[in-house]
């Protein structure tokens, strides 16, 4: 049992399950021809032999591929958009408005692209944290949770580049605030901050700076890194958790596909509804110059939200460290974490990534708490103002 | 032997199935992104542009303007006539501008539009002239004079 969860699948096939279907045009002579001239024979006949273990817990296994699924979305939905988007400070909401309401399923394809972004960061803290409580990252998985980490920060910064880009007021007042607490970093505060708007304020030049890095910059490392991540998946397999015995083997191709499949087309049917029923808004255009104060409940996307409620009790600078220091350790977890290394139950590792999920939703539901509370306190405020006004009207 | 054929006409049916609804999916996201990337954004402008005639004078007896976006040239042809072509070369779109001597007749000097990309030649009638790279002629469009005032539109000029 311990050899088998610490070997990769490849390795301990003994014997192979019996094929419940054909995949008969990898048999083909003409596939096998170009493959063998393109020296792919060989990783291509692994791929066809390889299995994936079936225990307890496999269903978690599905988050990673629909991830990927919504980084495909992405991709498509973004290239898309970028044939009509304008980055401009006196363009960008304009052309917005003109993909939503004149280009033919330019309101689909933009509503798509916004709900599959909180898609695909749903579907990774999921895929994070499950993996996280598996102890998947454990040898000789390292270098896969290293990626997944680094993908982690490319996601949240395409979270962050993309919401300035229609330039409506929500959009300009949270990447305000959002390339403000950068500032209070020790030493390079200003320096990083000054990088991110290129300006003192937000302006047309920091939308630019975020555009490029959302369409290319952000995309190119992006890319490689989910190669590296997926290529890692291929190479390594996937395992059970220390304790869980490993029930059945069941081929990559195409059973395991074709479930993965399943999950996909559950993702995209969900995605799709809610892209339909419930299009993504488009606020006021925010003009630099007519400055005005922000809309009422200004707050970042909803994965931003306990950074957020975290600045509302400590200091930034406070705030920028311990955040950092926590990345620093969740990067090194395989390192760290020896008991799972040497293939042992492993529960204070559980335990912190209980407490990080804890942390996470009550900040979380702390911050729409108060951002609920503030609005509902605005809407009073405003009243009275509103029903004065005809009456002073009518003294005179 | 029917019923040894049974579970390969069940696997055909499936691939249909299974092939079928695949394309009842890409069938129509293919249209709509082809409906999406097929739009064409309007041009903000007016349908014509005006121009007082006293502005092509001896100096500068041609000027470029647009209409939607499309390039017009009007000019004050040597018999003094007011006139007006689309400027898109129709050889490889460039844009033609006027010129009283075109090049090459400079021994016997002829007045017409020149189109620097490929040094296509029209004569003053817009006709693109035998020898050089433009297949079509220019189209002359129709020009309103009230007074000094010009009101040039698309509408191509009646033949007469």
């Amino acid at each position: 049992m311990m050899i088998e969860t610490t070997q990769s699948p490849s390795h301990d096939i003994v014997t192979e399950p019996a094929r419940t279907s054909g995949l008969s045009f990898i048999k083909s002579r003409y596939f096998r021809n170009l493959a063998e001239s393109a020296h792919l024979d060989q990783p291509l006949e692994a791929l066809y032999h390889k299995t994936v273990p079936i225990h307890k817990h496999s269903f978690w296994y599905y988050f990673g591929g629909l991830t990927l699924f919504f980084f495909g979305i992405q991709l498509i939905t973004g290239i898309l958009l970028l044939i009509y988007y304008a980055p401009t400070a006196e363009g960008a909401h304009k052309s917005v408005e003109m993909i939503i309401t004149q280009v033919p399923f330019g309101w689909l394809i933009r509503s798509l692209h916004s709900w599959s972004a909180n898609a695909l960061v749903l579907s990774m803290f999921i895929h994070m944290f499950s993996m996280f409580l598996m102890k998947s990252y454990r040898t000789p998985r390292e270098i896969m949770w290293l990626t997944g980490v680094l993908l982690l920060l490319l996601m949240l910064g395409f979270g962050f580049t993309g919401y300035l880009l229609p330039w409506d007021q929500t959009a300009y007042f949270a990447t305000k605030i959002g390339t403000e607490v950068p500032k209070a970093i020790p030493v390079f505060g200003d320096m990083t901050a000054g990088l991110l708007r290129g300006s003192k304020e937000v302006s047309g030049t920091t939308l630019i700076r975020l555009f490029a890095l959302h369409v290319g910059v952000l995309p190119l490392i992006a890319l490689l890194v989910v190669l590296a991540h997926v290529t890692l998946t291929g190479l390594l397999g996937t395992t059970s958790p220390v304790g869980t015995p490993i029930k059945r083997r069941v081929y990559f191709l195409p059973d395991y596909v074709l479930g993965e499949g399943i999950v996909w087309l559950i993702g995209f049917g969900v995605l799709l509804t809610v892209a339909f029923l419930y299009p993504w808004q488009l606020g006021k255009a925010y003009d630099l110059a007519k400055p005005t104060e922000p809309p009422a409940g200004v707050h970042p996307e909803w994965y931003f939200m306990f950074l957020f409620q975290t600045l509302r009790y400590v200091p930034e600078m406070v705030a920028i460290i311990g955040f950092t220091l926590v990345l620093i350790f969740w990067t090194a977890v395989p390192w760290l974490d020896r008991r799972s290394k040497a293939n042992k139950k492993s529960p204070l590792f559980t335990i912190i990534g209980i407490i990080a999920i804890l942390y996470i939703a009550t900040m979380t539901t702390l911050a729409y708490i108060a951002v609920g509370n503030e609005a509902s306190a605005e809407a009073t405020a405003a009243k009275p103002a509103a029903v004065a006004a005809p009456n002073t009207g009518g003294g005179k | 032997m029917e019923a040894l054929d049974k579970p390969r006409k069940r696997r055909t049916l499936l691939k249909w199935l299974f092939g079928g609804s695949l394309a009842a999916f890409f069938a129509p996201a293919g249209y709509a992104v082809a409906k999406y990337l097929s739009f064409t954004a309007p041009v903000n402008g007016s349908a014509t542009a005006k121009l007082s005639a006293a502005d092509l004078s001896p100096a500068m007896p041609a000027k470029l303007l647009q209409i939607n976006g499309e390039p017009i040239i009007v000019v004050r042809e040597p018999d003094n006539a007011i006139r007006a072509f689309t400027a898109t070369c129709t050889h490889l779109g460039c844009i033609v501008s006027y010129r009283e001597v075109l090049p090459g007749t400079e021994s016997k000097p002829a007045a017409g539009f020149y189109c620097k990309c490929h040094k296509g030649e029209y004569d003053l009638n817009g006709v693109n002239i035998p020898g050089t790279r433009p297949p079509r002629p220019l189209t002359e469009l129709t020009v309103a004079q009230s007074a000094d005032d010009l009101t040039i539109s698309l509408t191509p000029k009646a033949k007469g």
